[in-house]
């Protein structure tokens, strides 16, 4: 084909520039040729005399030049943008190409921009059409999406727009859905989008797959029609001969991009039904795999490559589906060649979608059978890209029956492993040990061993977990204090282990003590001797455990307080050290043995929960978190530190006052207290080691189908009255799904989000979330869904529904969501409370002194109050209350009430057919820890519901 | 979805840079340096495909990238895009290179930045794949190349003279993108 003569066509001045520039000795010069051309240019633009289109050109040229080199520019804008209404194409494209290289989407000059691309997409030359849209979508602004999002769609079903504007129109629309998903759904364009897939233009089909991909997993319903149209498009080009594929043929094989694009499509949705369809698909994916036995029609790596990116999209499709064994035994023996390939690449993508395989039940034990040749990759590879896919994998596959093969390599290769994954190995290996130990000893050697080998990548969460499973298992125990206490004999050992040995050897020293190799004072002075070395967080620790030896061992006590009153300590530089030291020989000195003991005994079995390794592993994995997921694991992040909690009973002696005395033990958190860090506060109490107070039980009609019924309910209870003083955090949590919510409230209308995470590998399956109401709403809250609930929930990722509502009239309770989805195949199920209560509908009103007292005497009929008087539930603190009334919905009002104790507030319930006032005081008594609270309302139903709802949270 | 694309050369000078988001000048920068220290140090056997740095987003987005003689070709993607199709995009874009310059060099890239990106503009819009057909991108680019000259009319003249100057100036420079027969094809079963 000819080729461009462009080497003659350059413009003169630029390749000048360019040549000086490449003749520049040094960056000194090079820099200022540079200045000098850029003072040129600026002179140029700003100088009296026009310049005409062509010098304009050359000179955007230039810049672009100087901007690649890496020089901010910051002139020339207007420039370019003055290009765009050249009619020469030349002199628009140029100017498009630097506004979309350069101007960043926030620019002033964007309206004289989008201005420009108006008039050019509706320009009858499909060139200028073109221009347009590339511009509309590399820059894919908010701004763009609300000025084009109309205009696009009409280019691309448009019959007159031309193959090459169509499939421009497509990705281009493309972008502006990405940018603003909410805005667009385009139903009443779905069935025309959709039939895009039958074109005669291969490129156009191309670019309509990508559209569809995300069209129909922002709204599958209205695009489940393209299911049968992909199947039959993708089957026209595997298994036909003779198709006339255009150009699209690549190296041998038929259009791979967009057979690999309806792959990605088709897993958008489970598998077709109807048995043609499906049919059809399984005889695709049977060719697919096929072909891959054929000799090559190519010795080009391009062939290869171009087959097998159709082949691997084709096993992804086969592992969505997971309902046909056959194809998943053959893909994963296609895969098991590929591990021995001499091509890299094809062994990294092997290993990895090998990973997927290992998850499906019936492909998991023919993935076990190439466990050898995934260990000798972790060995061999080269490459640690390849080397982390293997690790993953092992991960992947471990069972009860090789783990400890298993574990054994992982922890042989952490010894030399790349520093960049030691600390993900380090925490797989962790939750391997934990989850398949048999017997308790080889996790405990394990973990150690994990200590020993990678201290330093041992996180917080590891050394806190093990600890947190010693506690909770009685035959670990004595094994394990055995087992720390020689490990600390070593002549270097890593702090990690220090700690691990000191809190381990405070609660059960006393195990070995009889031994007199392992006596009490040589137990105490081989931690002391690690105590100088240590920082000061493992001093603190020490400390803890020196008190509890003073417990243990009555016979060391003098050697202990001697420590605890050395100077060293009592007048360490580090306050935390400091008061230990002080409080600890305190109370070893006055207290009689018997309160010691108590204070001092063994630390209680922790809640079972979920491992927090768990959780930060799942952050370090690469998922579309959305911030909901985020938040929570932010928080996992950081669990209760257990060296805290050393443990002090609350009903024990003198007062509760000696609980902060010690600082030994963050009380309980009343989780009201901080409203900023709403979703922290919903675990923090949760997630605390002392078993949370079961708190009102707002609904029992709940039901949650998760393991522990009873646990789940409470959990998912004390969740829910949360959500009476906010809008937004998580609803309910089991070991498969997390549910959050987040609500607008405007008047008397809202819109609930709720996100449903899937916390499982695996998919769940006919998942269904429909909102409710009892018979006591009917009428009162109408409820819509905005868009139909998704059907299913990919492993690790996180779906959106929204539901519209609307209060009609006042109402008490609250509307259900039932969940119903399908895991390893049980259906399950789980009935919830939807934050929906009536105060969301309540807004504060401001008002001074005199209006309050005013109002508040005109509702001074009996019906119209109600008070209540109650034993406070929380340290009563003003500031607190204001943030719960305030979040409840209330203005408080200042300097109303006399009593600075006192607060007053307003509220006005506004539903569509009518606006309820209401007014509350509640007054604190410091000494008897009570509260009267009043509240006055003109409705006298709503007055006595908000008093009820408000009494247990004060 | 294509988060950008960067071609390189064996020194770390940027020779095409195409965002799809926008970074400034200074994070540019950053990130092709950032990247190319991320890539250069890889033998040429290794596989094409790595975490991304922290820079361009981290481990949710992979660069895929192909060596040529004196080019580094990387496109940082995510989890959205096939590996391998990405890999053979790179190979279309370097083949229409090599077709639409008659022999591609390092130096086509560097005086013909505009003409490049058009090219590019063909075959990846908005971080999405526009078209993958070679023929196509080719003719497409030769169509704006018929309207450019018949537009430059007369300016057409000094540009020959530039031509002239070009191959004058840098007569010792060697063609040294050559393309792509990748060393050590394995012979596919």
């Amino acid at each position: 084909m000819p080729t461009v003569s462009s080497r003659g066509d350059a413009m003169r001045g630029l390749a000048v520039f360019i040549s000086d520039i490449r003749n520049c000795k040094s960056k000194e010069a090079e820099s200022k040729r540079i200045n000098k051309e850029l003072a040129n240019i600026r002179s140029k633009f700003k100088g009296d005399k026009t310049l005409d289109g062509y010098s304009k050109k050359k000179y955007v040229c230039k810049l672009l030049f100087i901007f690649l080199l890496g020089h901010d520019i910051d002139f020339g804008h207007m420039e370019a943008v003055n290009l765009l209404s050249s009619n020469k194409y030349t002199e628009k494209q140029i100017g498009y190409l630097f506004i979309s290289v350069l101007v960043s989407s926030n620019s002033d000059l964007m309206k004289l921009i989008i201005q420009n691309i108006k008039n050019d997409i509706s320009s009858p030359k499909p060139v200028h059409v073109n221009l347009a849209l590339h511009c509309i979508a590399n820059i894919g602004s908010a701004e763009m999406s609300e000025a084009f999002g109309q205009e696009v769609p009409k280019l691309l079903v448009s019959a007159h727009a031309s193959e090459s504007v169509k499939q421009s129109a497509a990705l281009c629309l493309l972008r502006l859905i990405r940018t603003l998903p909410d805005a667009m759904t385009y139903a009443e364009w779905a069935s025309r989008v959709i039939h895009l897939l039958n074109d005669q233009h291969m490129g156009v089909v191309t670019s309509a797959a990508s559209l569809i991909h995300t069209l129909s997993q922002l709204s599958p319903g209205d695009y489940k029609g393209c299911v049968s149209l992909a199947v039959s498009r993708l089957s026209r080009i595997v298994t036909s001969t003779y198709t006339d594929l255009q150009d699209y043929t690549y190296y041998f094989v038929p259009a791979p991009w967009l057979s690999v694009k309806l792959l990605r499509l088709l897993q958008c949705y489970p598998v077709p039904e109807e048995p043609a369809v499906r049919g059809r698909l399984v005889e695709c994916l049977e060719t697919i795999l096929n072909k891959c036995q054929e000799p090559p029609k190519s010795k080009k790596v391009q062939h290869s490559n171009s087959k097998n990116a159709v082949l691997f999209e084709a096993i992804n499709l086969i592992i969505h589906i997971d309902s046909e064994p056959n194809l998943l035994v053959r893909a994963c023996n296609q895969l098991g060649q590929f591990l021995q390939h001499r091509e890299t690449n094809l062994r990294y993508l092997a290993l990895e979608s090998m990973c997927l395989l290992a998850g499906s039940e019936f492909s998991a034990d023919a993935v076990k059978k190439h466990r050898e040749t995934v260990i000798n990759a972790l060995k061999t590879e080269r490459d640690v890209s390849v080397r982390q896919r293997a690790v993953d994998l092992l991960y992947a596959m471990c069972d009860k029956t090789n783990s400890e093969e298993i574990v054994a390599e992982m922890l042989a290769y952490l010894k030399k492993a790349d520093y960049a994954i030691r600390e993900e190995m380090v925490l797989k290996v962790a939750i391997l040990s934990e989850k398949y130990a048999s017997d308790y000893t080889w996790y405990v050697d394990t973990i150690l061993q994990l200590i020993r080998v990678a201290g330093d990548y041992v996180s917080e969460e590891v050394w806190h977990r093990v600890i947190q499973i010693v506690i909770n298992r009685d035959d670990a125990q004595g094994y394990a204090a055995k087992t720390v206490f020689e490990n600390l004999q070593a002549p270097a050992c890593h702090e990690n282990m220090v700690k691990v040995g000191g809190y381990i050897l405070g609660e059960f020293g006393n195990l070995i003590a009889g031994d007199e190799r392992s006596s009490p004072l040589v137990q105490f002075n081989l931690l002391h001797s690690k105590f100088h070395l240590c920082t000061p967080s493992t001093r603190a620790l020490l400390l803890s455990t020196y008190i509890k030896f003073i417990n243990l061992f009555p016979e060391i006590k003098q050697t202990i307080q001697n420590v605890l009153q050395n100077d060293n300590q009592l007048r360490n530089a580090d306050v935390e050290l400091q008061q230990r030291a002080l409080e600890y020989s305190q109370l070893s000195s006055i207290t009689s043995q018997d309160v010691l003991a108590t204070v001092l005994e063994e630390m209680p079995p922790f809640p079972e929960r979920e491992s927090s390794i768990l959780a930060k592993l799942k952050k370090k994995k690469p998922a579309s978190v959305q911030a909901i997921e985020k938040e929570e694991e932010k928080m996992k992040k950081s669990p209760p530190s257990i060296e805290n909690h050393v443990n002090v009973p609350k009903e024990v002696p003198a007062n509760t006052n000696s609980v902060d005395l010690l600082g030994l033990s963050t009380p309980p958190a009343t989780p009201q207290q901080s409203t900023n860090s709403l979703l922290v506060d919903v675990f923090g109490s949760v997630d605390q080691p002392v078993a949370p107070k079961p708190e009102s039980n707002i609904s029992k009609s709940e039901t949650a189908g998760s393991v522990d019924p009873e646990a789940a309910q409470n959990k998912s209870n004390l969740l829910f009255s949360r959500f009476l003083f906010k809008n937004s955090g998580v609803l309910f949590e089991n070991n498969l799904i997390q549910v959050g919510v987040k609500c607008e409230f405007k008047e008397h209308t809202g819109r609930v989000g709720l996100f449903f995470g899937n916390k499982t590998g695996n998919q769940l399956q006919n998942f269904s979330a429909s909102v409710s109401m009892g018979a006591d709403l009917q009428g009162k809250v109408n409820i819509a869904p905005q868009k139909e609930a998704p059907t299913q929930i990919d492993g690790g990722a996180q779906v959106q529904h929204f539901v519209n509502l609307e209060c009609i009239t006042f109402f008490s309770g609250s509307p259900n969501l039932q969940l119903r989805y399908q895991h390893a195949s049980t259906p399950q199920q789980v009935t919830l409370k939807l934050p929906v209560i009536i105060n969301k509908f309540m807004e504060g009103t401001n008002m001074p002194a005199a209006d309050f007292f005013n109002r508040w005497k005109q509702l001074g009929q009996p019906v119209q109050e109600t008070q209540k008087i109650f034993q406070a539930n929380h340290p009563i603190d003003t500031e607190a209350a204001k943030t719960k009334l305030t979040g409840f919905g209330m203005s408080v009002l200042i300097n109303v009430d006399p009593n600075p104790d006192n607060l007053v507030g307003s509220g006005i319930v506004k539903t569509k057919t009518s606006q309820i006032g209401c007014l509350l005081r509640l007054e604190p008594n410091k000494e008897a820890k009570m509260y009267r609270l009043t509240v006055r309302s003109s409705v006298g139903e709503v007055a006595a519901l908000l008093c009820t709802m408000l009494e247990e949270h004060f | 979805m294509i988060k950008a694309i960067l071609v390189f050369n064996n020194h770390g000078k940027p020779r095409l840079l195409r965002f799809y988001q926008h970074y400034t000048e200074e994070q540019q920068q950053q990130i092709v340096r950032e990247t190319f220290h991320l890539v250069s140090r890889r033998d040429d056997d290794v596989c094409s495909f790595l975490e991304g740095g922290t820079l361009i987003g981290g481990s949710d987005y992979k660069l895929i990238y192909r060596h040529y003689a004196t080019l580094y070709f990387v496109f940082c993607v995510d989890s959205s895009e096939s590996e391998l199709g990405i890999l053979d995009l790179i190979q279309v874009f370097v083949e229409t290179l090599d077709r639409c310059f008659e022999n591609v060099c390092e130096l086509d890239l560097i005086f013909h930045v505009d003409k490049v990106q058009y090219i590019l503009a063909e075959i990846v819009m908005g971080g999405m794949v526009l078209e993958t057909n070679m023929n196509d991108i080719c003719s497409r680019f030769l169509e704006q190349d018929k309207l450019e000259k018949s537009e430059a009319g007369l300016s057409a003249a000094p540009a020959k003279a530039a031509a002239a100057l070009k191959n004058i100036d840098l007569p010792s420079l060697p063609k040294d993108l050559k393309l792509p027969d990748l060393p050590k094809l394995p012979s596919f079963r």
